[in-house]
Formats: C-alpha cells, structure tokens, sequence
C-alpha cells in the first residue's frame, strides 16, 4: 500500500466487496450443506433404499434364469403337457357356444341397455326427487298435484334410439314401464349366458388349476411369475420411509426403512445381497407368523428406536440415554422374556429356556427372588393366610346367626320374624361354601408341604450322611472337588469355613439307620446305568463325563458318603430321619411322638403334628424320586457309588467340628452368607431370601447397579450398561470389590462365584436383560385363559422334575438317554422311555392321573413298572403333589390339543364273531401282535418290547389308538412297531397282510375292528388269546 | 488429567453457549474498554485543541486530516451490518446443522440425575445456593438482582457517555457492572456448568466426575466458630457481625464515591434516597463474594442464624 492509500479515510473508502463476496459464498455454502444435510445426511435410510432396490434386482434377475429354466423343465413333463393338452382340447369343444353367448353379450344386450340407461334414470331420479319433496310437504293439496305430476311423467313417451347387432339403429318408443321391463329382461338375460359361459368352461378351468398346481407343487421357493411381480415392484421402487404404526399403543417403528429385506417373500441371506447384511430377511419366518409385525412392531421385541432414522447408533439405541438399546446377537431372546413372564419354558427361545433353567438349577432363586421362581414358599404363606380369614368370616357369620335367631326368636311382628330367620338361615348356608373353601385352601396348603423343594441337599442330616473331614474340604472350593457343581465357592477363609463347617456338622440330626450288609459293585453298576438314574446324574470326569447334569455328578461319592445313609436314600431319597413341625419351627423327634402315645410314624399319611395337629414335612425336599427299588438292589447301587473315589485323596482331620464354640459364628455366617436359601438347615428353615429381587433388574435404573470403582473404565471400554454389568458380575461375582477398601470381609460383596462357561453366562445374561418393567400395553403379554395356560403351568412341573431327561417332551429334544453309548446301540434304543410327544391325544387323563400317583399302577408290587415292564429303566414314584399331577394331565392335554375333562367316546359292541375274527388276526402270522407285547406270562414278557393289551381299556383312547395301529412310523419316528400294517381300500383301512379266511366278505373297517377288540379285552380273552398264538406257534 | 472428561464437558451441547461465553465475554469487555479509553484520549485532545474540535466529529482515534467530519449511515452502516448479519447467519447455520439438541432420557420420578444441573442462565442462581439458605437465595437474592436493575435508571443520572464509550466518565458505573455481572454472575454459571459435578461437588476442570467420590467437609456456622451456645446469643452475635459489614460496607463504598473530584461531583448531585437505596443495593451484592469466600476458604457456613432464616 502507498502512503497515498494509507491517508485516505478507511470507513469511506475501503471496499468491502471482498469480505462479502468471501461471507456470502461462504453462506451460500453452508445453505447447500443445509440442504444437503436435509435431504441426505439426517437421512441414511435413503442410500440404504436405492442400493436395497439395486442389489435385490440384480438378485432377483440372477435367480429367475434357474427358476425359470427349472419351470420349463417341469413344463415339459408329460405330466404337465398333457394336463396343458386336455384343458386346450376341453376349451375346443366349447368354444362355440362360448362365443354365440359371448356375442350375444356383448354385442346386444351391452350396447341396447347403455343406450336405454340414460333415459331411463333421467325419469327414474325426476320421480326420485318428487316422492321426496311429496314425503316432506306438509300441504294434502300439493301432495296430490305432485302425485298427478309423477304420473304424467310415467306416461311420457320418449324415443330412443337402440342399436341392432347389424349396426343398424332401431326407434323405438318407450314409457316408463316399458323401460323398466326391458332393462330388467336384458339384465336377466345377460346374468343367464355369464353363467352359461362359466358352466361351459368349467372343465376347461379345472383342468388348467391342475395344471398350474402341478407347477407350483413342484416349485420350491417361488415361481417365476412372483419373481416377475416383485421386480416389477423394484421398478417402481419409491424411497420413503417405511413405518409400522400400531395406533392404540402408540407405537411407530422405521426399522424397515432400512432393514428392507426383512418380509420380502424371497429368502435373502447376506451372500445374496451383496455382503449387506441389513437386507437379509428374517431368520425365523415362523416367530414373525406368530408375531405380525403389524401388530407387535419390531422393538417390542428387539429393543432400539424404531422412530429415530437419523443415524445407525440412535436407531439401534445404543447412544446414551436411550433406555431400550437393540439386544445384541447372543441376548436377543431377551425380547422374549418381555411379555412371556409366566413361563420356564417358550417355544423357539432355547437361549432364554436355558437361562431360566440355569437361574432355577443353580440355585440363584435362592437368594434372589424373581417373580414365579420358587413360589411355593410364598404360596404356602397366602394360603395360610387366606386359610385365617376365611375362619374369621366364619366365626363372624356364627355369631350373626346367632343374634338374627335371637332376635327373631323376640320380635313381635311376624313378616319381620320371617324374613330374620331366613337371614340366618343363608347365612347358615353360605357357611358350608365357606367350609367347602377352607377344605380347598387346606388341601392346597397340605399339597404346597410336597411342593418345597431345595436346590442343594438337607443339611440337617451330614452327621449321618457324611464323613466330617470332607465337609471343609468341599467348602473351600466346590467347583475344584466336583466341576460343574451347583454348589458355587464362597469368599471364605480358613476361619470362616472351620465356624460354618463346625455349625452344620453340630446342627445335624442323629436318627436310626438300619445297617445294611454290603451288596454287588457290579450289579450295582449295571443297574445305575439301566435304571434310569443317569438321566439325572452324570458319572465319570473331564471328558468321560456321561449323563444328565439336573443333578451332581457321582464320582467321588465314595469320598463322601457313609454307606447306611446312602442305601435308605437310594432306596428312597424322600425319607427323613425326623419330621419337621412348620409351626413350632422345629424337628420332632421320638420323644415326643411318644409323649402323646403315637408311634414314631410319619409319612404321607400320617403327615399331622402329634403336638398341634398341623402338617409336618415328612418328605426330603428334594425333587429325586423314588425308583420303588429293592433294599438289595438299593444295597448294590450303594456299594458301586462308594468305589467311585480318588484313591489318593486324603483329608486332614477336622476335629474342630465338634468344638461347641465354633458354633455361634458359623451359624451367623450360614445365615449371613443364605446357605439356606438352598440347603435344609436346622434352625433356618424360615430364613428368608439375601439377595436382591431380580423380577425387574433388566429396568432397573443404570445409576442403581453399582459399578463401584469400574464405572469410568467400563464407559471406556464400551460396558457401562446392563449387559456388560451382568457379564461381568456373573464371570466375577467379586469384580466390583475391585481396588474396593473393605478392612472388614462381610463388608465384600457375598455373591459367590459359580464358574459359569460363557454360553452360561450369555443363557442368564439373556434371561435378567429380558427381565423389565416392561412399557409395553397389556395386550402384547402372554396371558393366555385358554389351554396355553395350561401348558405354561405344566413346564413348570415338568422342569421341576426333569421329566425331559427321559422322556422327549417335545419335537426336536434330546433326552439324556439318546446321548447315553449304551442306548445307541439298536438293541438298547427299545430300552429308552417312551416319547411323550402326543401323550395327551394317547391316554386317558383319569388313567394318567393315576399312573403318575403310582406308576407301579399297584400297591403291592412295587418293583415293577406298571405299564412297560420290560423297560430296565424305571417310570419313578415323584410322590407328586395333587396338584402337581393335575398340572401335568392338563399340560399333556394342552400340548396335544385335548379338551378337558375326557368323556369316553362310545363303543361299539363287538360281536362274538367279530371277536373271534380279531383274535384269529391277532394271533395269525401276518400280525404276530403277542411277539412284542406283553401277556402277564412272565417267560414271554421277559421278551417283550410293548405294553400289555390288558391295559389299553383304561389307558388309551380310541381314536388315537387306531392313528396309531395305522401310522405309528409318522406319530414316533423309529418306533418298533411296524408301519404299514393296513392300506387303505375305498373308505376304509383294511388289514394289509395274510388275514383269516373268516375276513373274506367282512366289509367294515378293519383297524376300528382290532381298536374295539382291545377296547373290549378281557383277561379271559387274553388266556384264549395265548392259548391260540401259542397253538398257532406250535404248529 | 482426564482429558475425556474435560473434552465431554465443553463438547456437551448445552455447555457449548457456555465455552464461547468464557471467550467473548472477555473479548468484548476488552474491546469495549479500549474503545472508551481510546474516546478519553480524543476527549483530552479536542479539549487542548478547539481547532480540531471544529472539524472532528467522529469518535474514534486515528484520526487523519482530510477524513470526512461526517459519515453517512447509507452506505457505510449498512454495508458493515450487512456483512455482520452474513456472517452470524453463517455461525447460526453451522451452529443448527453439527449440534443438535441435547435429549435425555425420559424423567423418571424415583431417578434423580447426578448432578442435577439448571439451565445455564440459572446455574448462577444454583450455585448461590451453595453459600446461603434456599429462602435468601432462591427468593430474596432474585427479587433484589431484579429491583436492583429496576432501580438503576432511578440512581445513575450521570447524563455522560451516552452514544459513545467512555471510561474516565463512568468509572463506578462500568466498575459497578463488571464487578456484578461478568464476576458475579458469568463466573458462577461457569463455575455451575464446568466445575460443579456430581454431589455438586467441586471438580477442578481436568479432573474425572467420579460418583464415588467423597469429600470430608464440616462447615460451621460462626457463632459456633466463637464458640457461642444459646439461640438468642446467636442471633444477637449474628445481627452484630452483619451490621458491622453494613456499616463497613457503606463507609468504604462512600470512600469509593469520593476517591477523585469528578466522582465528588455526581455524587453532590444524587438526593438521599438515591444514595440509601444504592448503598443497599451494592452492600448485598458485595455479600455475595465475601460469602463465598467465607465459604469456600474458611468453610463458614452462616453467618447470622436465626429459626427463620439463615444468612
């Protein structure tokens, strides 16, 4: 610049065209990011939409070549080309008629009703609208003249011109009546030849419906034609926000803008579509039937923001603040958990099932309470509690009835006396419906007593049970003496564990113990592995670990147990040393039955408190059962689990637990650390739950779960949520004590680690994020009122007791045996139990309830089982509860689609000849019946593979008993009743081997001959029945 | 040195006013004060030199001979608050593309969040909270900030300094404001959004907002400092330490109006009610920090307690 420049005043002679023009662009530039920004960058889902329309086209085209070749390939068959054939030639023969109506039509009555149409309607709506004005005046005189008016109107003539099929027109003169008439006739007559062309057709159009579903039978995915439609659909392809919207529950989910592929018709698999994998479709078609996005949305189930479209992070929830962020892979059957709160199992969720399982199995109910876990306790308390108050009422309603009779007994006026004695009269009878009532909630309360279970074994009785060295050893590391075990390792010291030690081992109860002589190791061996106890409990370590894992692992019994107890509990778990009196809190011994002058005898039927009349708890509270063994048998099963040790193991003496002094503070530790939350402890027994409440911890506020000093780290590391709260609490149940100072050890967290793997931990990871207060409406709740609650409530039983280590429960699960070596061979696979799927449609309910009361199905011989007893695995005595068994009956029923309560359907009597005929079928060649099942001669039945037909009557029912005799293949897959065994001849099954001369003109159905056979058996007919086999044999 | 934290504290949406609060607020104190002092150095100029004062209306130095005594609004206004008009559109605009609104998650009633904070233009008011009892600071503190900026036209009749800068001329004006708004009022919002964290506890900035900090602090009142037991003997203590401040507190802001001969001037000129009312204004404002400091240094909870308030 020159000095010239520099005096030159700055305001009024500068230019500021340059900063403007710089600002300005700069303006203009940021108006185009604006715009940009609008129209793009708050709006990824738009670029997702037109790459999903590009690479879905380009799959959809790179599909249709083979779908299409493949089509032409079917459309070549001779199958398909003469269907195509016979419908051309059938469209031939009527194709003249077809056309004359069809002229007819088109060419006359269409044409000539168009033309008189106008007219007609012309005069139509005149009159229309001068019978309303005649309707709404209020003057006679006018009605009249316009009553006169439509008649002049009627009477008008008006020339129209119709047109001839020739080309020609024609003038015709038409008044209204005749307008009517000839519209109406035409109309007939056009409705009459549609028909016609129709009925003419018809072969034709059958004959082409054949032809197409011969097609798309033979078609898989989809056919071309539908890939033609849905790419025309990608033509027309317009990008726009894709939104459910479920208005009564307010609900707006955008997923679909983006995640496009998931409800196209084709399967879309990532590969498919380029590498993308937000286009694939959903994985289980099945759920999102049963669940119409339509009605249930997508983050009901999934979790995220279904309005936010504005980036990946906010739509999936996962940015701060966002209470509900998407589930992630190895959790998303959290979603389930949501609105199936009432269930220990859901269909399609085996993730979740098995983090419920595990939170039940491991005992985490045992200090935590969760809503529906555990409830018994609970229940018990309500209905005792109900129990009181309805006594209450009672006395209540006695004493009104007492002040009404009295009063009635003194008042003078007669109608009032009446009407007082007749108060006391329903109060009297509304009395016995209370008593009725009580009677229920009693029966219920004395039900709930079986009903208690313990996860862990009664420590009330390891004086007996035990061998005192090992009782430290175990508490210093459980998982390290027995991998795998449900017990988990506390955060004890040396000290620690001598106090608790020393408490259980002095709180034990002394009792009888017959002393058993030793028994066979090896049949003992033979029988625990045939008799059905490792669908339970494993054997073997590490790798050569076989069985189910509901209960311990038994191979270093031997270490542990004494041989007395372990003969009583083997041969039957549920008996207790001493009974336990719930109201005065306390065990009752021999002493004082023997006050009152009752002999030392409690069992289910005599379960009354000799003191105080209440019902004691007789039964171990533990779910094993009884397998109705024999004291020998129980004695041999005994002395093989007792060679099942470390032979180098040894104990340091622990004489320390009979020192009284320990005591005091082993029992404050036992309470504080809630031992008997799952084990049976003497003076414990009403101890109450340690642990916090986990119904709703999946919601709880993220500022409540106390990450301690690991918060900042874990905002680092990207787990400062719930999900990674759990994983390391369950991984580390100590972890955030980390860095803690905690001078004193019961300040330290007390969770103890249970060594869970990490599919566990995802199992109940998946199970507590499912686990919320949920905002969703009411509706969206599984609640069922109808037979799915039945099923709800029955897994519960069936869980409870491991039914699914046996028996297959549902399609698609293994039982333990299938995984047993023993049971693959093909002699031992007619040794596993039967299958339970259709159990419900198979038996009679009344006959189910009583097998699972007694499935010895007798009371005097035990050691058998009472339906299949060629099976060397046992049907178990649970001693379930009444209720229990009606859960169960009404589960099998539920789960088979059977109604409830079973009529019998009515039989028909079967005839003497009949019933000479079936038996002669029975026992003829073609159907050697007695091969398999069983008679009640003990030599055949040793060969036996199926129930005895004796049984059929009570236990099954008809209808599916003959489903079965005709298709057993397809109801049990692998069944060794043969398939095939009738074949269908008109409408009815006839027998398909060699049948009887005496069959020849018989001409009803012959499976619903032998079903009223079996439904008609008696044991005679079972003596004639062998003595014919065996004669047919002999010869 | 938890940079993350510190970085998450100013990039938070909401404190974002704050941050450029701390900048421009300084930055134009500043400007402003050089443009004033630039005005009183032209003043003492035209005054030595009538000739000059014939030609030169325009305010600011440099001035050169030759330079148009007067400028007109079209163009040379309108021109620069045009450009000044683009370019806060342009900041407007970038400012409402990259920051969105901060959203939280919804309000839960069992849930308090922590810190629980105001919006900033209150967190002056929060942080007052801190130093006297919720009835002086959440209601009396308020109304008299609001009747003090009442009464300021009423007192200040110093016709000076209208349509320009000036600091020679308004002195105890400028002082007053800098001292009761830039002070007093923009510190503590920084102080409530930056340093205050959770507990609203302090945390000097750089330091991480740990939840689980602990702080050992008693504060006592002092009367108790004096060891004082009896309420009434508390109240009389405390009713004395304040009129005590009072009376200081009036006698040097007297002191303060008569430091030179042009301040001796105007304040001739003001009645009494005008100097009552303006010393009770200013004793309460200058409360407020000595308060603080009480406070934050020598952990002084009250002053004056009495069963119905606390000062």
């Amino acid at each position: 610049m020159s000095d010239q420049d520099q005096d030159k005043d700055p305001v009024v002679h500068s230019s500021l065209s340059r900063p403007l023009f710089i600002w300005s662009a700069l303006l203009l530039l940021s108006l185009g990011w604006a715009l940009y920004d609008e129209v793009y960058g708050i709006r990824p889902w738009k670029s997702y939409q037109s790459h999903f329309s590009k690479v879905y086209s380009r799959y959809l085209r790179s599909v249709r070549p083979n779908e299409s070749t493949f089509e032409k390939q079917i459309q070549a068959s001779p199958e398909y080309q003469k269907l195509d054939r016979d419908a051309e030639a059938a469209r031939k023969t009527v194709a003249a008629q077809v056309e004359a109506r069809d002229r007819e039509v088109k060419q006359v009555l269409v044409p000539q009703t168009l033309a008189l149409n106008d007219p007609f309607q012309e005069v139509r709506s005149h009159i229309g609208s001068l019978t309303y004005q005649i309707e709404t005046t209020n003057s006679q005189s006018s009605k009249e003249s316009m009553r006169r008016e439509i008649e002049q109107i009627k009477k008008e003539i008006h020339t129209v011109k119709l047109p001839m099929p020739d080309g020609t027109t024609k003038k015709v003169d038409y008044d209204y009546a005749r307008m009517d008439r000839d519209l109406l006739a035409w109309k007939n007559r056009k409705a009459q030849l549609l028909q016609e062309i129709v009925d003419l057709q018809k072969p034709y159009t059958e004959l082409l419906a054949a032809r197409d579903k011969y097609l798309s039978d033979r078609v898989a995915d989809v056919s071309s034609g539908m890939l033609a439609g849905l790419l025309n659909k990608m033509d027309d392809f317009d990008i726009g926000v894709r939104q459910i919207h479920i208005k009564d529950v307010d609900l707006v989910d955008r997923c679909e803008s983006c995640h496009l592929g998931t409800r196209e018709p084709v399967t879309l698999t990532k590969a498919a579509m380029g590498g993308e994998e937000v286009f694939v479709s959903h994985p289980n078609k099945e759920l999102l039937k049963i669940h119409d996005p339509e009605k249930f949305g997508c983050t009901p189930c999934h979790g995220g923001n279904g309005v936010a479209v504005d980036s990946i992070e906010k739509a999936h929830g996962s940015n701060e603040h966002w209470l509900w962020p998407l589930h992630s892979r190895e959790n998303f059957e959290a979603g389930c958990q949501q609105c199936h709160v009432k269930e220990i199992v859901t269909e399609m969720a085996p993730a979740l099932n098995a983090g419920r399982e595990l939170f039940r199995l491991r005992g985490c109910m045992g200090c935590h309470r969760y809503e529906g876990f555990d409830r018994e306790p609970e229940e018990m308390i309500s209905v005792n509690q109900q129990i009181r108050q309805l006594e209450n009422q009672k006395a209540e309603w006695d004493r009104e009835i007492g002040f009404t009779s009295d009063k009635a007994d003194r008042t003078r006026d007669n109608a009032e006396a009446q009407r007082l004695y007749q108060h006391a009269n329903d109060l009297k009878v509304r009395i016995s419906g209370l008593d009725a009532k009580i009677e229920q909630a009693d029966m219920r309360a004395s039900n709930l007593i079986r009903e208690v279970k313990k996860v862990g074994p009664s420590l009330k009785e390891v004086r007996m049970k035990m061998h005192k060295e090992w009782i430290p050893v175990w508490l210093q590391d459980p998982h390290k003496w027995r991998p795998g075990t449900k017990m988990p390792t506390f955060r004890l010291d040396q000290d620690d564990i001598q106090a608790i030690a020393a408490f259980i081992w002095q709180s034990g109860v002394t009792g009888n113990l017959p002393t058993s002589s030793p028994g066979d190791p090896v049949k003992g061996k033979e029988s625990f592995e045939t008799r059905g106890c490792m669908a339970c409990h494993s054997m073997g370590e590490g790798n050569d670990k076989e069985g189910g894992t509901f209960a311990a692992n038994l191979s270093r019994v031997g270490e542990k147990d004494n041989y007395d107890y372990l003969v009583r509990w083997i041969h039957n778990p549920r008996e207790r040393t001493l009974p336990y009196c719930p109201f005065e809190k306390r065990d009752l011994t021999e002493a004082d039955y023997k006050k009152k002058g009752v002999p030392f005898v409690f069992d289910m039927d005599h379960s009354k408190c000799p003191n105080d009349g209440h019902e004691l708890q007789v039964e171990q509270m533990t779910p094993m059962p009884s397998l109705r063994l024999t004291v020998e048998e129980a004695r041999d099963i005994a002395s093989y689990l007792l060679t099942q040790k470390h032979f180098d193991a040894t104990y340091p003496a622990a004489d320390y637990l009979d020192d009284p002094k320990l005591k005091t503070h082993g029992a404050f530790l036992v309470r504080y650390y809630g031992c008997a939350g799952c084990h049976e402890i003497s003076g414990l027994e009403e101890e109450q739950r340690t642990g916090t409440e986990l119904t709703k911890e999946g919601s709880k506020p993220i500022e409540r779960l106390d990450f301690a000093l690991l918060g900042h780290g874990a905002e680092r590391e990207g787990w400062y949520n719930h999900k990674g709260f759990f994983e390391h609490k369950l991984q580390d149940p100590a972890v955030y004590d980390r860095g803690k100072e905690k001078p004193n050890k019961l300040d330290r967290l007390k969770m103890p680690n249970f060594n869970l793997s990490k599919p566990e931990i995802d199992e109940v990871a998946t199970f507590l994020l499912g686990s919320v207060d949920s905002a969703l409406p009411e509706r969206y709740y599984f609640e069922p009122t109808d037979q799915r609650q039945d099923v709800i409530e029955g897994w519960w039983v069936i869980r409870k007791y491991n039914c699914m280590g046996c028996h297959q429960v549902h399609v698609g699960q293994t039982t333990v045996f299938m995984t047993l070596p023993r049971y693959q061979d093909p002699d031992w696979k007619d040794q596993r139990p039967p299958s339970l799927i259709g159990e419900g449609a198979r038996v009679n309910p009344a006959w189910l309830m009583r097998f699972l009361a007694n499935p010895a199905l007798s009371e005097t011989d035990t050691n058998r089982d009472g339906v299949r007893q060629y099976l060397k695995a046992r049907m178990p005595t649970f001693y379930f509860s009444a209720s229990e068994i009606q859960k169960l009956v009404r589960f099998f029923a539920a789960s088979s689609s059977q109604s409830m309560p079973y009529i019998d359907p009515k039989m028909e009597a079967i005839s003497d000849q009949e019933r000479t005929m079936a038996r002669q079928l029975f026992s003829s060649e073609g159907a050697p019946c007695l091969k398999c099942h069983a008679t009640g001669d003990a030599k055949h039945d040793q060969r036996a593979t199926a129930p005895n037909f004796l049984l059929s009557k009570e236990r099954l029912k008809p209808g599916w008993t003959e489903r079965w005799m005709v298709h057993p293949e397809m109801m049990q897959p692998g069944t060794a009743m043969p398939s095939g065994l009738f074949r269908r001849e008109g409408d009815r099954w006839v027998f398909a081997g060699p049948t009887p001369p005496s069959f020849q003109n018989y001409p009803r159905d012959h499976a619903d001959l032998l079903v009223r056979y079996m439904f008609q058996f008696t044991p005679e007919e079972l003596n004639r029945l062998r003595a014919s086999a065996g004669a047919g044999a002999g010869r | 040195m938890d940079l993350n934290q510190l970085w998450r504290i100013i990039s938070t949406p909401d404190n974002v006013p704050i941050v450029l609060l701390m900048i421009v607020v300084p930055f134009y104190t500043w400007y402003g004060l050089s443009q004033a002092f630039a005005n009183d150095r032209l003043v003492v100029q035209l005054e030595a030199d009538p000739a000059l004062a014939k030609t030169h209306h325009r305010k600011t130095q440099p001035w050169k001979p030759g330079w148009a005594r007067d400028v007109h609004v079209w163009p040379y206004l309108l021109r620069i608050e045009f450009l000044a008009a683009i370019i806060v559109t342009l900041i407007l605009m970038v400012w409402s593309i990259t920051l969105n609104a901060p959203l939280e998650e919804p309000s839960n009633p069992t849930l308090t969040m922590n810190p629980a904070k105001a919006p900033w233009y209150f967190l002056g008011l929060q942080e007052m909270l801190v130093y006297f009892d919720p009835w002086i600071a959440g209601v009396v503190m308020p109304t008299l900030i609001i009747l003090g900026l009442m009464v300021v036209p009423y007192i200040d009749e110093n016709p000076l300094g209208n349509g320009y800068y000036t600091y020679k001329q308004r002195k105890f004006a400028i002082w007053t404001f800098i001292f009761g708004f830039i002070i007093l009022w923009v510190s503590m919002i920084v102080i409530g959004t930056l340093i205050r964290g959770p507990g609203w506890m302090w945390f000097w900035p750089g330091t991480t907002w740990d939840h689980n900090r602990l702080e050992f602090t008693v504060n006592r009142d002092l009367p108790d400092v004096f060891g004082l037991k009896g309420r009434v003997a508390k109240i009389i203590f405390g009713a004395i330490v304040m009129g005590l401040y009072s009376v200081a507190g009036a006698i040097g802001i007297h002191k303060l109006l008569n430091l030179t001969p042009f301040a001796r001037k105007i304040y001739k000129r003001m009645s009494l009610v005008q100097v009552v009312v303006m010393q009770v204004f200013l004793i309460s404002m200058l409360a407020l920090p000595l308060k603080m400091v009480a406070r934050l240094v020598f952990r002084i909870k009250y002053v004056w307690v009495t069963p119905w308030f606390n000062v």
